[in-house]
């Protein structure tokens, strides 16, 4: 066993003592199972819905779902699973009342979005955009295809976990990464040419 | 290999999945081609970014005070939902539970517990609805449902090219059949992915009040 296999069943069996006690009333397992969690979920849910307070609202009726289900949920799978599960389809309830978007990429206006920039290649203001339209394109994707590409890329979830959260056969999960990259590529392909350059030099830093 | 057999295999090869010989194949096919440059360069490029880059808003830094400060409020719908719960195990577990009660187990630390979710006693509803956990599961029909489905959009797709007409979307009530074929299929095969316990039906409903999977939701 290595290093990261012993830290990771180190982590399950300190995230099943949690529930124990959490389960048992133990409300600072309850804040720590919060505290462990509500980044990535917010995070997730707030580039669901893309909108700070109601992503806000649906973290915290996420987790008043999962402490209610607490009983019942098996500790065989992870808590963040079953976490993200709720939140997804709480997601999904939102979106439905919603007006979905309309229209083609607005690439200028999208410009600000991830200012904070992992590595100086992305300083520039062509790349500033090519990031921006990056997530633009994510916005446009389907639901459970945004989903599908923000678990995998985002929070590491292999295919099988990601389709227990969508609650999706496997082979649908691996058909919507599909399409989802599908569509991507469709839509930055409208990229202006000058870009270009910004992705070629980050392609070679990322691959 | 042409532009279409390599542009088959970019997922897999983005996932680390190609065999070593379609890799190379690969690589140099992408040496030659600019499209294929171009396109492989866009998608590890989007991988990348939206696998690093931060998100420009956090969680407030009061989140998990407000969220514990809910859960005393809550406790009573909490119970209520538990409640719910009982009818699948069935009467005898609502009749332990009961015993349960009377001999005192849950009066045991009820300040702090969470929400009392370990039980009260409760009627069972009986005859509700259950999801058909029986279904046989038939990968093959939902496959087909869904290719036929598929099939159909790409022929409304093409419709709309040539007789450029805005296309009338695939009668909703095939989407629903699929929707239905497919919650079917997840009820009992091989590929189910649901919480043994936890049901997601006690805390959304029914399954027909939320939709599984839409793919047609960009194009509404
Ligand atoms: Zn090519």
């Amino acid at each position: 066993m290595n290093v990261t296999q012993r830290e990771a069943t180190t982590s399950r069996e300190r995230e099943v003592q949690l529930i124990g006690r959490a389960r048992g009333g133990d409300r600072i397992a309850l804040r720590e199972l919060v505290d462990l969690h509500k980044d990535r979920l917010f995070a997730f849910i707030w580039r669901m819905v893309r909108d700070h307070h109601e992503a806000e609202d649906i973290c915290q009726d996420a987790f008043l779902k999962a402490f209610a289900s607490l009983d019942t949920f098996s500790t065989e799978y992870r808590f963040s699973t079953w976490l993200f599960t709720i939140g997804y389809r709480v997601c999904l309830n939102r979106l439905r009342r919603k007006r979905p978007f309309s229209g083609d990429l607005d690439f200028s206006a999208m410009a600000a979005e991830g200012g904070a920039s992992p590595s100086a290649t992305l300083e520039s203001e062509e790349a500033g955009r090519v990031r921006a339209s990056i997530w633009s394109a994510v916005d446009r994707l389907s639901p459970p295809q945004r989903a599908t590409i923000l678990l995998f890329y985002r929070n590491d979830f292999g295919c099988q976990e990601i389709a227990r959260v969508l609650q999706l056969p496997l082979a649908t999960v691996k058909s919507h990464l599909h399409r989802a990259r599908a569509r991507l590529r469709e839509l930055l392909e409208a990229l202006p040419d000058q870009d270009w350059s910004n992705f070629r030099n980050l392609s070679e830093r990322a691959g | 290999m042409r532009c279409e057999e390599a542009r088959q295999l970019f997922d897999a090869y983005l996932d680390g999945e190609l065999s070593p010989s379609l890799a190379t194949e690969l690589g140099v096919h992408r040496v030659r081609c600019a499209e294929c440059r171009r396109s492989l360069a866009l998608l590890e490029v989007s991988g990348h970014i939206i696998s690093s880059d931060r998100d420009p808003v956090a969680v407030p830094d009061d989140f998990s005070e407000r969220l514990l400060a809910c859960v005393d409020v809550r406790e009573h719908g909490w119970v209520a939902k538990v409640r719910r719960t009982l009818y699948f195990v069935g009467p005898l577990a609502a009749a332990a539970v009961i015993a349960m009660a009377f001999l005192g187990f849950f009066d045991r630390g009820r300040d702090s517990r969470v929400a009392g979710v370990k039980v009260e006693p409760t009627h069972v509803e009986a005859g509700a609805p259950r999801p058909n956990a029986s279904a046989p599961y038939d990968r093959e029909a939902a496959d087909r449902a869904i290719d036929q489905w598929i099939g159909q959009m790409q022929a409304n797709r093409a419709d709309k090219a040539q007789t450029g007409e805005s296309t009338p979307k695939p009668p909703d009530l095939t989407i629903l059949q699929i929707l239905e074929m497919l919650k079917d299929a997840n009820e009992g095969g091989p590929e189910l992915h649901h919480f043994p316990g936890a049901d997601l039906n006690e805390l959304f409903g029914p399954p027909d009040e939320h939709p599984v999977d839409d793919e047609d939701v960009e194009d509404l």
